[in-house]
């Protein structure tokens, strides 16, 4: 499960151009969004639905499941260890 | 006299935020432009006593030549794959602005303008008008142009309407 969760750290990283970030930066347990956390907004849930689709096989409906899984990079492991495909 | 700040080219922008801000991840997902803005509002608004205390009073001007052109030849790029809707938002030379207001709580007007070059008389007309209204006391005007983001001329300062 930490090798998943650096891995996912990674890919948000790239994913969402987080220039300069590294996966040391991202706790586990905080927020994504929000201003006490990554800072993460609305449009950034379509990049990660995105990057669940073509890196796991993961589809999720509407952006509002979204918000759901992705509380936090414990979450977003824990969700992804569950329902991947590939 | 009016003080004014930079941010030297080519330093990391990444380094120079970890060392003097720290406290603000979503730093890292502005594009350039937006850095730089954000960076030399720390720089301006960091002495001042009243910190992160709303204000309606202050406005913002940023000026510059190449827009936000670094990221969107970025955002073109993407768009071979999976056109990005994080680089997208920074695809309108005016977010700086936003980016700035947004962290420091200036509530007043915001203003990007892109020039054909630097233009010091026409700033100066423009940074005038922005105190014609009832409600603006002082501005952070900014000089911020990053044809790429290796390269910029980044200077800002604040202007109080008795300056003028």
């Amino acid at each position: 499960m930490e090798n998943l969760k650096t891995e996912l750290k990674l890919k948000v990283i790239d994913a969402l151009n987080l220039d300069g970030m590294t996966p040391d930066d991202i706790a586990d347990d905080a927020p994504l969004f929000g201003d006490q956390g990554l800072g993460l907004d609305s449009i950034d849930v379509l990049e990660l639905i995105v990057l669940l689709e073509k890196n796991y096989g993961i589809r999720l409906a509407t952006p509002a499941d979204g918000k759901k899984v992705f509380q936090s990079m414990a979450v977003m492991a824990d969700y992804v260890a569950a329902n991947r495909t590939k | 006299m009016i003080k004014t700040v930079s941010i030297p080219s080519g330093i990391s922008l990444t380094d120079f935020y970890r060392e003097k801000v720290g406290d603000y991840p979503k730093f890292f997902k502005m594009d350039t432009l937006c850095k730089l803005g954000f960076l030399l509002g720390e720089r301006i608004a960091r002495e001042e006593p009243d910190r992160f205390t709303p204000r309606e009073d202050r406005a913002v001007l940023v000026f510059s030549r190449a827009g936000c052109v670094a990221n969107d030849r970025r955002y073109a790029a993407s768009m071979a794959d999976f056109p990005s809707p994080a680089l997208f938002v920074y695809t309108l030379p005016n977010t700086v602005t936003g980016e700035i207001a947004i962290r420091n709580r200036w509530g007043g007007e915001t203003s990007a303008y892109v020039l054909e070059q630097k233009d010091t008389a026409l700033m100066k007309a423009l940074v005038a008008q922005a105190f014609q209204d009832r409600c603006t006391q002082s501005a952070f005007v900014a000089w911020i142009d990053c044809p790429s983001d290796e390269e910029w001329t980044a200077e800002a300062c604040l202007i109080d309407k008795n300056d003028l």
